[in-house]
């Protein structure tokens, strides 16, 4: 028996190999691109080496970890290019509470490299552009990587903070640089703006705009994450190759949702919105979702994720009753306030369907019903930080400010 | 005709409409002053709150939200109407909602006068709010299962049909119903939105002082104590006398109960000098004295003004 396992988030892209013949098997594990290491284990008996096979690869599993034959995902290094399209796990980036406060380390699966001009351009890594306090050199950079022969093979790029010394400065600079680029990135198919951490720009004060115009620009485009509510739009949003959306903010406005609603994404397969709180401004009810949660919109959707949101629970309340839980296989409601009662309506979800996955990490859920849902058969995270404060009488979102 | 909604919204307000047309957005016609809307429009949301509608065109077409607050002239709504969501706050004038009328979201919130279901319609899987439909008397039985299900205020409600079910909460607020059907069993509770148990909900007369003063959350305490009444809970819970004196009902008592991270519940005792009831009346804890109580109820800040020649 084999079985390949990868593993990607900010941080890291790993594999998990097994092999298993007779009465032993073979791990081998490392980084995505590398051979990594390998170990071998011999028991009594080829019953024993199944069974404890069988107890890594659901520890794994349990980990975050997917198999790559069931997400149709590609082994080994060339996991981006554009022929080869990205593998499903890597279109998530933000998996715990914790990984919000660095800046990703990876993106689909290849290492971030912040953007040197003085530095040859490395082939296999994502290049990051981003400006600090003192210097703002984002837009002279990206025009520079524009021009060398290596943009022409461009995949991924990752932009960082890009308000320099002016706070008011919105990510229109980077949506219109590209725009008029777009003939020098033909492969772009991932693109992340605002890997931005708190000790930079908190969430609330990030300048977003109207990432729409990037829609045509980029006809390969497969992924799109962005971080930052205020000024975020995406209005009359069509792309006929588009798989995954990803949309971090605090505080949601209701445009954004109703945008996403009426948007032309009929390959979407990945849809991840952080809803925020009314604190910052989030102003939308649970009603103005119900496009999403109807079926109706997405006919390709595997994954939802409404994620730091401070109605989860009546989130779940609804979403437990939704025709999308009949064909999606993950959902992800991490990072909010769920608590009981939200709690309690999971356990009512639908089974025998094709649903596989429950994310509800970073949560107010007691330890009784931790153990109710994690009884479902599902794969399910239900775990807190460490230094999550379950206090009864305060509770907030992962990320609000 | 395919309209930005800025232009549909003022063309449909100028009433230079004579063509079908469909509106990729959120159609704002708030405070709109015409009865009604021009046939065969096609929205994805309308937002026609305090406008002067008196009825919606049998060809409507709202693909999510349908929202109408405040709408106190309108009187009927069309057949098949149809929207992801529909808010009707506040509609004084409904008094049925129209027949295989179908949507994930309802809420009625004051609509004071709806008290007839259709025969027929498929209300699913959100919400369904019906605060303060005080003359509702019956909810129909082809509600499919809901998330939310508000009741509060509709006091003229005293059951549940069988066969109703949620997946998260029933809101049964100030209504008469006195216990859930067995399809609900297990649902959460609410009472006018705080979270309570069937105890509390449904069984009050169970209910003691003592663990009253024991619940620690303040919001559930005043539940427990408008659940009990005032009167048997100043009883049982041994309040200090502040003061006493006599009226037209016999004797009056001023009591004052302490509760934990709140204000003191403070109330006059009293006898109706009519029918001999008794009553616990609470007012503000700054009172310090009977008459100063009664006189803050009849609307006087300052006591030495209130002068009754009779209480009645």
């Amino acid at each position: 028996m084999k079985r390949n396992l990868i593993y990607m988030d900010a941080k890291s892209s790993k594999f998990w190999n097994i092999d298993q013949a007779g009465n032993s098997f073979t791990v081998t594990f490392g980084r995505i691109g590398t051979d990594g290491q390998s170990l071998t284990k011999s028991f009594p008996d080829e019953a024993t080496a199944v069974k404890e096979a069988a107890v890594l690869i659901k520890e794994k599993l349990g980990k975050g970890y997917v198999d790559t034959a069931a997400s149709g995902a590609a082994t080994g290094i060339a996991v981006t290019t554009v022929d080869d399209h990205i593998p499903f796990i890597a279109f998530s980036s933000i998996n715990h509470r914790e990984d919000i406060s660095e800046n990703i380390g990876t993106f689909v699966g290849r290492r971030v490299i912040d953007y040197d001009p003085e530095k040859p351009i490395k082939p296999d890594g994502v290049y990051r552009f981003r400006s600090d306090w003192e210097n703002n050199e984002v837009i002279p950079n990206l025009e520079k990587y524009l021009e060398s022969d290596e943009a022409l093979e461009t995949t991924a790029l990752v932009f960082g903070a890009w308000h320099g010394d002016d706070p008011d400065q919105t990510s229109n600079i980077i949506v219109e640089a590209l725009v008029n680029g777009k003939d020098r990135l033909p492969k772009l198919a991932a693109l992340y703006i605002g890997d931005i951490t708190s000790e930079e720009n908190e969430m609330s004060w990030i300048k977003q705009s109207d990432l729409s115009p990037l829609l045509p620009a980029f006809p390969k485009l497969e992924l799109l994450r962005a971080r930052g509510g205020d000024g975020l739009a995406l209005a009359s949003a069509e792309h006929g190759h588009l798989r995954a959306l990803a949309l971090e903010t605090g505080g949601m406005d209701v445009s954004v949702i109703r945008s996403v609603c009426t948007a032309k994404l009929p390959n979407l397969e990945y849809l991840e919105l952080w809803l925020g709180t009314e604190e910052y401004g989030a102003n939308y009810t649970v009603a103005d979702l119900q496009p999403v949660l109807s079926g109706q919109l997405f006919p390709k959707l595997k994954y939802l994720g409404l994620r730091n949101c401070q109605r989860a629970d009546e989130l779940a309340g609804v979403i437990v009753n939704s025709p999308l839980l009949q064909r999606i296989e993950t959902l992800d409601l991490s990072l909010g306030m769920l608590t009981d009662e939200g709690a309690r309506a999971l356990l009512l979800m639908p089974l025998n369907t094709t649903l596989k996955k429950l994310n509800l990490h970073y949560n107010y859920i007691s330890e009784g019903l931790i153990r109710q849902l994690k009884a479902l058969p599902l794969v399910v995270d239900a775990s807190k930080p460490s230094n999550m404060d379950t206090d009864d009488e305060w509770r907030f979102v992962a990320v609000g400010e | 005709m395919i309209l930005a909604p800025e232009e549909a919204a003022q063309a449909i307000r100028s009433g230079r409409i004579s063509e079908p047309i469909r509106v990729a957005g959120r159609l704002d016609l708030k405070n709109f002053e015409g009865e009604n809307l021009p046939s065969a429009l096609h929205c994805y949301e309308l937002d026609a709150r305090d406008s002067k509608l008196t009825g919606l065109p049998d060809d409507l077409k709202i693909d999510s939200r349908l929202v109408l607050d405040n709408c106190n002239r309108l009187k009927s709504l069309p057949e098949g109407l149809s929207a992801g969501s529909i808010s009707l706050r506040n509609c004084s004038s409904i008094q049925a909602l129209p027949e295989r009328v179908s949507t994930w979201f309802l809420d009625m919130t004051g609509c004071s006068q709806f008290e007839t279901w259709p025969n027929a319609g498929t209300i699913h899987n959100g919400s369904l709010i019906l605060r303060n439909c005080t003359r509702l008397c019956q909810l129909p039985s082809w509600i499919e299962r809901l998330a939310h299900l508000d009741l509060a205020g509709c006091v003229a409600l005293r059951e549940i049909p069988d066969g109703l079910t949620v997946s998260s909460w029933v809101d049964v607020g100030g209504t008469g119903i006195s216990g859930l059907p067995p399809s609900m069993q297990g649902a959460s509770l609410r009472w006018r939105s705080v979270r309570v148990d069937e105890r509390i909900a449904f069984s009050p007369t169970q209910l003691t002082a003592k663990e009253v003063l024991a619940e620690k959350n303040a919001e559930v305490r005043r539940v427990m104590i408008e659940r009990m009444g005032y009167l048997r809970f100043s009883q049982e819970a041994r309040a200090k006398l502040l003061d006493q004196d006599r009226d037209g009902g016999g004797t009056r008592q001023l009591l004052s109960i302490d509760l934990e991270k709140d204000e003191p519940l403070v109330g006059l005792s009293c006898f109706c000098p009519s029918t001999g009831r008794q009553y616990f009346l609470r007012v503000p804890p700054k009172m310090k004295t009977c008459h100063q109580a009664a006189a803050w109820m009849a609307g006087f800040d300052d006591p030495s003004l209130y002068r009754p020649q009779i209480e009645t």
